[in-house]
């Protein structure tokens, strides 16, 4: 797989050479994906598929392109590749569109990142029924509820990369995710939901399927009665599952591309202690199993343990190669791997203590950021904190602010860290956050 | 590495959908340099592929060997092209082939489906019958020949994208750079991203039909950064159609600058308002938005034929006042979510999901169509060929009401108005749903007073609509490249509607006390 998907970037490489680029660099990707769902005791849906494609980068004469096809018939790749080249020399000069140097090819890290599982290829269709049937049972036996669907999704990618300037690397890795969504009955018309999925590259550390419905059947229960929440300044606990998309949505504009395109709040932030002392953010790509793990990055750009910040204190950005010599920085890793968020000592409950009173965020719904200068609002649903307990359910609520002043007001970490993402984030509490309601 | 992670949150956010604007940070792709201008066949799977009538039978034929009540093959080849301008030069193009076919056998509720980018005849069986494994029944007869329906006209181009150089696009992206940054001396960066495509599919159904469908597309965005007194804002525009290079004029470019840069000057001005419940104005076009979330997704019938829409068990019930009508039309000439014929084959028209305040009908595929007992209402769609078609909207909007824009900013006396956008969701369950506004206004006494920015705006579907209290006469759709994503598929969308009052939101705001 692996060798026949090395040789076909490098023909691609030689394709584009002969074509008249300067440089290219290929990828040439393949994957299985199987998807099972099943809605009140019936398969629904099976899918089963193989694709591929081929993505090239060309450079000629200080000018660059990107493309990519799904159709690899020899003639026609080669009719695109020549194409890719002309379209290339149509483009203006720019000198800062070069190949990744090679030197930043050197030292990449050969660690064992344990990320293929050999037996998600020999999942039979009989195990995944089952996995559906045991999700589906723990639901449909709740009296309120309307519609369950549980789902089961795995699959392989393998993809291989080569260039004109001697890089050669492959990345292979295999998931399983099982999970359902259930809807119950609540007051009037209204539907509470909720859903719970669970997954990786390994078949056998999953949880039971009958536990991860569990979790999504007490995360729709959760929901029933939920009633619009107030206006208020108070604390603000996000559960550890959505705390990812925030640390995200922070770290958006965290890039060579942004602060060069002048659209980002980072801008003057390196060295400088710009969030609150709790909060320390890596990116580190060779954690075993990691969502995000890797050995090199889209460039080429082998693997490396980046700090972003460090106790409040901004120390690296994502940098790549074309936005970093535009802007005079030295490339890092234009694309996030597994971006780790440091743990403190407390556990949910124990947040929820200190919290006393205040909002405990369990999802959020819509919303935005401005990533020039900060401002966001999101729309949330979840709970009140009342002395020191999860209180009633509350949503159609927005929280609206600043991010760099919000993580400021970064007061507490949690130890609880949400294992199901390439973000690994905790629970976090803030302070004093604005909350637009009744 | 080039391998797309697999996205994960579709599946996870089931029951919830989301409309997106911002999409110019992902290249949609360009092509063609003139030097090498290769034609596109009209229909490339015939000339290509030797798919003819007698391959698309035998494949069907194996599809329906297990049984089924419907199946469709669905053949694409799209050929998409960008172009993007920063810091003054036009330094990097993209373009991409998507080619493939998907092929799908329907029992009831059930569906199996698979795909195939190689269009051979061994592949196409081999998924044929991997798609199959669904059914345990007898076969079908299949047809032996296919009958192909006339083409539409909605969205017909002399000059297909193709045949369009790099030559003839990057003078209009310098023009586009130009006329910003003259605009304002404050503006210190412009980018401007082009992105064009041409979708070609064709369909055949297990009942016969043979439906082909050119779909061009394009979409034109400018980014513009401007610093004044050490502070800087980012605003953006941009004009999406199923149009051709013709389409874009000097007045219009003109106009989508202008509002680029008004759009980001203002921000230096703007504030964030109070936060809590208040009266909110929608300002006609963009603000379609709350139609899509509020009410669009929430109709869309395979929600409902599983009873997960707050709406499952409110047809023909009064939802609104009887001056709004809601309506989504596939059959609106070039607009972005214009479509001859959905991706199950059939022709799309004009669905009226609220008359008079009445609800009248869901967004229907073949699916929940059959189950309901209806006739199809040509709204399955689907992103490619990679995935099963489900019910979508095309352009949704609100028709015209009895009131004017003014009559309406004169009866607020403390509220905003809503007037670009940047994203919305909705949770089809409960009803809530949300839009980010980007750019609005705060109304104070019946008088506009002071520009607004960056807050979102959370509401429930069936209280909001219960709550549009009055409708101008001045609906309009609006141009902007609208992205509708839902369980993992993203398919193009338009919106519209008059200015409408809606008598009590929860506007994210600031300045709690």
């Amino acid at each position: 797989m692996s060798a026949d998907l090395q040789n076909r970037a490098a023909q691609a490489v030689e394709m584009a050479k002969a074509a008249g680029a300067d440089d290219a660099w290929a990828t040439a990707s393949q994957g299985r994906d199987v998807e099972f769902e099943f809605r009140d005791g019936a398969l629904e849906k099976v899918k089963d598929t193989t694709s591929r494609s081929l993505d090239i980068q060309v450079y000629a004469d200080d000018r660059y392109s990107n493309h990519q096809t799904t159709d690899l018939s020899p003639e026609r790749l080669e009719d695109f590749i020549a194409e890719a080249v002309a379209i290339t020399r149509a483009l203006e000069p720019d000198e800062h569109r070069r190949i990744t140097s090679a030197e930043l090819f050197a030292g990449r890290p050969s660690d064992d990142l344990d990320l293929v599982d050999p037996t998600v290829a020999e999942i039979s269709r009989e195990q995944r029924l089952k996995w559906c049937e045991s999700l589906d049972r723990v639901a449909t036996d709740h009296e309120r509820v309307i519609s369950a669907t549980a789902g089961v999704y795995d699959g392989t990618l393998n993809s291989a990369s080569a260039s004109s300037n001697g890089f050669v690397g492959s990345h292979a890795q295999t998931y399983c995710w099982y999970g359902s969504n259930i809807t119950l009955r609540d007051e009037g018309d209204k539907r509470a939901s909720g859903g719970w999925y669970a997954g990786g590259q390994h078949v056998d550390a999953l949880p039971a399927p009958s536990d991860v419905a569990r979790t999504g059947l007490d995360r729709a229960l959760a929901r029933l009665g939920s009633e619009k929440g107030p206006t208020v300044k108070t604390a603000m606990l996000v559960d550890a599952q959505v705390a990812g998309s925030l640390i995200g949505r922070l770290l958006r504009p965290a890039s060579a591309r942004s602060v060069q395109q002048g659209q980002s709040f980072w801008a003057d932030l390196v060295g400088t202690r710009a969030f609150s002392e709790k909060l320390t953010i890596v990116d580190d790509p060779l954690i075993p199993r990691g969502f995000g793990s890797r050995h090199f990055d889209s460039e080429g750009i082998s693997a490396k343990y980046l700090p972003i910040v460090e106790n409040g204190v901004v120390r690296n950005l994502y940098v790549d190669t074309y936005y970093g010599r535009k802007a005079g920085m030295k490339p890092t890793t234009g694309s996030a791997s597994n971006r780790v968020i440091a743990l403190g000592n407390h556990s949910l409950a124990e947040l929820l203590k200190e919290v006393g009173n205040g909002v405990y965020v369990t999802s959020w719904l819509g919303g935005n950021a401005d990533s020039t200068t900060g401002d966001f609002s999101l729309g949330l649903r979840g709970h009140m904190i009342e002395n020191g307990e999860i209180g009633p359910p509350v949503g159609e609520m927005n929280v609206t602010g600043n991010l760099k002043d919000l993580f400021g007001q970064l007061e507490l970490v949690g130890n609880d860290v949400y294992p199901y993402s390439q973000t690994l984030s905790p629970s976090l509490v803030f302070g004093g956050v604005d909350f637009s309601g009744v | 590495m080039a391998v797309k992670r697999r996205e994960f949150l579709g599946h996870m956010a089931a029951g919830s959908a989301i409309l997106t604007m911002p999409a110019f940070l992902q290249g949609c792709g360009v092509q063609s340099a003139t030097a090498v201008s290769q034609a596109t066949p009209e229909n490339p799977f015939m000339t290509w592929f030797g798919v003819n009538q007698a391959t698309a039978a035998r494949v069907m034929s194996e599809l329906t060997a297990r049984g089924a009540d419907a199946s469709d093959l669905y053949f694409q080849h799209t050929r998409s092209n960008s172009l993007r301008l920063e810091d003054g030069i036009v330094s990097s193009a993209s373009s991409g082939i998507q080619q493939g076919v998907g092929l799908r056998v329907v029992i009831g509720e059930q569906t199996g489906y698979a795909f195939t980018e190689d269009l051979t005849m061994p592949s196409m069986l081999a998924a044929a019958r991997t798609a199959s494994a669904i059914a345990s029944g007898n076969a079908v007869a299949a047809p032996q020949a296919f009958n192909p329906l006339g083409t539409g006209d909605l969205y017909t181009t002399t000059v297909p994208w193709s045949n369009v150089g790099i030559d003839q696009k990057l003078p209009v992206l310098k023009f586009v750079e130009e006329k910003a940054k003259a605009m304002d001396p404050a503006i210190e960066k412009v980018a401007v991203y082009w992105a064009d495509a041409d979708e070609r599919v064709m369909i055949a159904t297990l009942d016969g039909k043979l439906v082909t469908d050119h779909r061009p597309m394009t979409r034109l965005t400018v980014v513009v950064t401007a610093k004044r007194d050490g502070e800087v804002q980012t605003g953006y525009s941009n004009i999406a159609a199923r149009e051709e290079f013709g389409w874009y004029s000097e007045e219009r470019i003109l106009k989508m600058v202008k509002e680029a840069v008004d759009r980001t000057m203002i921000q230096f001005e703007a504030i964030r308002p109070p936060a809590g419940e208040m009266p909110v104005i929608l300002a006609s076009g963009a603000s379609g938005i709350l139609l899509h979330e509020a009410i669009g997704h929430g109709m869309e019938a395979d929600f409902n034929r599983k009873g997960t829409s707050i709406y499952s068990d409110m047809m023909g019930k009064k939802v609104a006042e009887p001056f709004v009508t809601v309506v989504d039309q596939a059959s609106i000439p070039r607009e972005r979510g214009a479509l001859n014929y959905d991706d199950e084959g059939n022709k799309a028209g004009r669905t009226v999901m609220v008359e008079n305040g009445i609800l009248k009908s869901y967004l229907h595929d073949q699916i929940s169509a059959k189950q309901y007992g209806l006739g199809p209402t040509g709204s399955g769609r689907r992103e490619s060929y990679k995935y099963s078609p489900m019910p979508r909207m095309s352009c949704t909007f609100m028709e015209d009401g009895p009131h004017t824009k003014d009559e309406i900013i004169a009866a607020v006396d403390h509220g905003i108005i809503c007037e670009t956008y940047t994203n919305g969701q909705v949770q089809i369950g409960a009803g809530d749903y949300t839009f980010y506004v980007k750019n609005g206004w705060l109304v104070e006494k019946g008088k506009v007073t002071a520009p607004i920015k960056d807050v979102n705006i959370i509401g429930n579907g069936p209280e909001s609509l219960k709550r549009i209290t009055m409708v101008a006469n001045d609906a309009r759709l609006d141009t902007g490249g609208w992205t509708c994503g839902k369980n993992g598929q993203s398919v193009p969308v338009s919106q519209g509607i008059p200015t409408v009052l809606v008598s009590n939101m929860t506007v994210g705001g600031e300045n709690v006390s």
